[in-house]
């Protein structure tokens, strides 16, 4: 290293100052002459130890801080480093979509675009089907305690998100919804597995929606929501009674949808099916712009021509369904309801900035505009890798969207956040010896047994 | 003559005071590097930044050095464009983004021994009247079976590993679907509670708030977050614990004559809604408050139990004491459970999965097919673990998809392997569904059946 260059140049340096005479102006007799030659071993023997030992403790105190890399590596640091490659080995290879399966099974057979698609063979009689096992099995009734039974459907792809981020607000949504389902008497149905390679991504909700209602028939309203969708108000409950007339049940606004036919008319990401024959044909005519490849292509730029103000892209569930709904109006519209007096599904971007304004102004158990049922991120894509929107803003809305509503979960056990970004909780209410009186105030479910209580 | 002599006497002097000095100079020298190289000089750095600096100077690629960091991802830096948009996630650091408002609670009093809260003597009462004035909120759902709330949790901020948050989202997925089929409610923590039962210990302070808050529960399931089900239609004896209060999975003998600190464990069991299960959580409480307490703890705990290990106090090990010192006072009323897996050790049970799927059958809980397999010690979320990253995420993967196996084929589907998280038809669709009956009876088992009179 330089550092012991210079100290050996130096030593050096110094060792050259007691030899023989530095200057030139002085007499041929030198200082050494004058000591006898053991005298002069003896000091040379002195400056070389001296040297050695400096020479040593040098190195010695270089190795200790800097380390010499190859020449000398600590055993630590390579078995460190061993593990470190090893590990992201093994991360990029549970990341990637590479299936151990794949070599097993190299190629699916090809789709081919002269038989159209299908979920399944056509059934025609689902409702008396329906019911007779309704009678035939008493003890999975559709009503329980008055409510209509309703299970409520969610997913996300098997593999990791992009970005452990995305996995981390998956987490969140998923326990949220978990919560509201809880205080409601909701089932939930978390599917990860893709049932149909040729309907996947957002169209892979549908084979999975009729899977569901034909193996549960005990189910009275299968409830889709997308996985980047919360709820923001704990206590508000879907007017169920509302949609007695009606199988489907969707936000959406029917100006925009028959007179401007604008492709973000309804959203799917958030919608209600009633498990009835009539659902199942619509999701047999709904399918067929699904399957991946030129059909999907294909219905897009169809869909792209016929529907306002969508872009250019491959075709998605939400477009085909309005298509479906403007092209064959009077055969399904009598039985959609467009709902929107309440955010059955709230776009996020008008609505995350005001939660503090609503807390102060409004309280849970409204629905609506002053506090919406549900928050849904549409376009922050956080599982990908890239969103349409700014990340720092998708992502600081949807942890303020959580906090939101497990505000409203917390408060039972006497808890709040320390503002809606944070992760730490505070107390809002000491423990008590009594704490049954919170609860009959507090538990959401008490309350609304009292407000509700009508008999099916 | 003189003159000449006394300069040369003065040079004589100047070459050693040269001399001395050039040797005080090397020592002062070397005090500087050593002190430089152990302390720190601020802005003038330590020979690591130095070696750093060079490296820089030198090298062709970036590397950034991790040298004790194990399961941190080492990225490259990508030279995106959009990167400087802002709408990759990517680059993007979460940790920035939490801010604490309000400030912290006051601190506890040092010299009060920790509660977790009031003292309660009359929670049976309470409970009682409670239950009587809401029928509806009854703690039984049927015959045999009482109100279950599942409990666990994970910590509010992302996992350190970047794929820990992954298998934190598998594994409530897999808590959700046993749950469903079962008829039992879950609930999942995010939440500290209690700064002070901060770690293994923060179920403590949330097990009793959840107690006192939802009455209509008879029994509270703790599960951590590593235990996934394995067999899904294996019914929890409920029966046979009527008289008691406590269920955990482990051993009488390992416990109570070997003292043994892993003759039970506290990653799953069930306690009922309860006094004396106020009580035994007060009891239990005392060694958890972070610090001096625990450390302490953790001392008495190690000479106390057999093969523990030197570390703070583990809530565990806390129950194993307990019971061990205490035995008059709890044992009653603790049942140890090992005819079925309640928990089960992952280390002798994911290698068998196949040969347990060629011989046997779910709904037997026990060694021949597990109820739950807790994967002890993988730490998925953190940055180490006890056990080899590998080993543990594909055996949690393997498990997983053992479970997932038995909710798919509900649907007529099943993984391709164990290690696939691909599915493949079992069955065809058929247009008559109502007629095919899965082969486990778990679309519509007997456990989930509600008392005919529900309206």
């Amino acid at each position: 290293m330089g550092q012991e260059s210079f100290t050996a140049q130096k030593r050096g340096g110094g060792a050259a100052a007691t030899l023989p005479t530095t200057n030139g102006g002085r007499p041929a007799r030198s200082v050494s002459s004058l000591l006898p030659r053991g005298r002069q071993i003896h000091k040379t023997f002195n400056n070389i130890k001296i040297t050695i030992l400096c020479g040593f403790v040098t190195i010695l105190v270089l190795r200790g801080t800097i380390g010499l890399g190859n020449l000398v590596s600590s055993e630590s640091d390579a078995v460190n480093q061993h593990l470190i490659e090893e590990t992201n080995r093994v991360l990029d290879e549970i990341r990637s979509d590479k299936d151990p399966d794949d070599l097993d099974n190299p190629s699916e057979p090809e789709y081919n675009p002269n038989v159209t698609y299908t979920l399944g063979p056509k059934i025609t009689n689902w409702d008396q089907e329906r019911k007779s096992w309704l009678d035939r099995n008493p003890d999975f009734p559709n009503y329980v305690n008055g409510k209509a039974r309703i299970l409520l459907v969610t997913g996300s792809p098997p593999n990791p998100c992009d970005n452990s981020i995305g996995d981390h607000y998956l987490l969140k949504a998923i326990k949220n919804k978990i919560d509201y389902c809880r205080l409601h008497g909701i089932e939930i149905v978390y599917n990860m597995a893709h049932l149909d390679k040729e309907l996947a991504g957002y169209w892979a909700k549908l084979p999975l929606i009729r899977r569901l209602m034909l193996s549960h028939p005990e189910v009275e309203w299968i409830w889709w929501m997308d996985s980047d969708a919360l709820f923001t108000d704990m206590v508000f409950e879907v007017p169920l009674k509302k949609y007695d007339g009606y199988n489907m049940v969707i936000h959406g606004y029917p100006d925009l949808l028959f007179d401007q036919k604008s492709w973000i008319a309804v959203n799917t990401g958030s919608f209600l099916f009633r498990n009835c024959q009539w659902s199942l044909d619509l999701l047999d005519v709904w399918a067929p712009m699904g399957p991946k490849g030129p059909v999907r292509d294909e219905a897009g730029r169809v869909l792209t021509a016929n529907l306002k103000g969508r872009p250019a892209f491959e075709a998605d569930d939400q477009s085909a369904l309005i298509y479906l709904f403007i092209s064959q109006r009077n055969v399904w519209m009598d039985k959609v309801f467009v709902e929107n007096s309440y955010f059955l599904h709230g776009y996020w971007a008008g609505l995350v900035d005001r939660y503090e304004e609503m807390i102060e102004k409004y309280h849970p158990g409204l629905g609506d505009e002053r506090w919406p049922f549900v928050t849904h991120f549409v376009g922050c894509k956080p599982c990908g890798s890239y969103g349409d929107y700014p990340v720092e803003k998708c992502l600081r809305s949807m942890e303020r969207a959580f906090n939101f509503a497990d505000n409203q979960v917390l408060k039972l056990y006497g808890f709040r956040h320390r503002g809606l970004v944070s992760t730490k909780i505070k107390r809002i209410r000491n423990e008590t010896v009594t704490p049954l009186e919170f609860v009959d105030q507090l538990d959401i479910r008490h309350s609304e047994q009292g407000s509700s209580g009508s008999q099916s | 003559m003189t003159e000449s002599w006394f300069g040369q006497r003065r040079r004589r002097q100047l070459q050693r005071f040269l001399q001395k000095g050039k040797l005080t100079i090397l020592c002062l020298f070397l005090t500087i590097i050593v002190l430089r190289g152990n302390l720190g000089a601020g802005k003038f750095g330590t020979p690591e930044t130095d070696i750093e600096e060079i490296r820089e100077t030198f090298s062709f690629y970036r590397k950034r050095v991790e040298p004790r960091r194990v399961l941190e991802e080492a990225e490259t830096i990508k030279n995106d464009d959009a990167s400087a948009s802002g709408n990759n996630y990517a680059t993007f650091d979460i940790n920035k983004m939490f801010v604490d408002e309000e400030g912290d609670d006051i601190k506890p009093d040092p010299n009060k021994p920790y509660s977790l809260g009031p003292k309660i003597s009359d929670w049976d009462e309470q409970r009682g009247d409670w239950l009587k004035r809401n029928p509806n909120f009854s703690n039984f759902i049927g015959p045999d079976k009482p109100r279950v709330l599942l409990v666990t949790g994970s910590a509010p901020k992302p996992c350190e590993n970047p794929v820990g948050d992954h298998y934190l989202l598998k594994s409530i997925k897999n808590k959700i679907d046993y749950c469903r089929l079962h008829g039992i409610e879950l609930f999942y923590n995010m939440a500290l509670l209690d700064a002070e039962m901060a770690g293994f210990w923060a179920k403590l302070p949330l097990i009793r708030k959840l107690l006192l808050s939802h009455p209509e529960v008879e029994f509270l399931w703790w599960m951590d977050s590593d235990a996934m089900f394995t067999d899904m239609a294996y019914e929890v004896p409920w029966e046979r614990y009527k008289d008691r209060n406590f269920v955990m999975h482990g051993w009488n003998e390992m416990v109570y004559d070997e003292k043994n600190w892993i003759g039970l464990n506290t990653g799953s069991f069930l306690l009922r809604n309860c006094q004396w299960s106020l009580d035994i959580l007060d009891a239990w409480a005392p060694m958890g408050p972070k610090g001096k307490v625990r450390d302490e703890a953790g001392k008495v705990l190690t000479s106390a139990l057999k093969g523990r290990p030197v570390f703070e106090a583990d809530d565990q090990s806390a129950m194993v004491y307990l019971l061990v010192t205490e035995k008059d006072k709890w044992a009653e009323k603790v049942y140890l459970e090992n005819h079925y897996y309640l928990h089960g050790y992952w280390g002798i049970l994911v290698d068998k999965y196949e040969e347990m799927m060629e011989n046997y059958h779910p709904g037997l809980g026990d060694h021949r097919w597990p109820l739950v397999t807790h994967f002890v010690g993988c730490k998925p979320c953190g940055k180490f673990g006890d056990y080899p990253v590998e080993r543990c995420l594909k055996q949690m993967d393997r498990a997983f998809n053992f479970g997932d196996n038995q909710i798919l084929q509900m649907y007529g589907f099943t993984h391709k392997s164990l290690a696939s998280r691909r599915v493949k038809r079992t069955r065809n669709e058929t247009s008559n569904p109502l007629e095919v009956k899965d082969d486990l009876g778990l679309l519509h088992p007997a456990f989930k059946a509600v008392k005919v009179s529900s309206s």
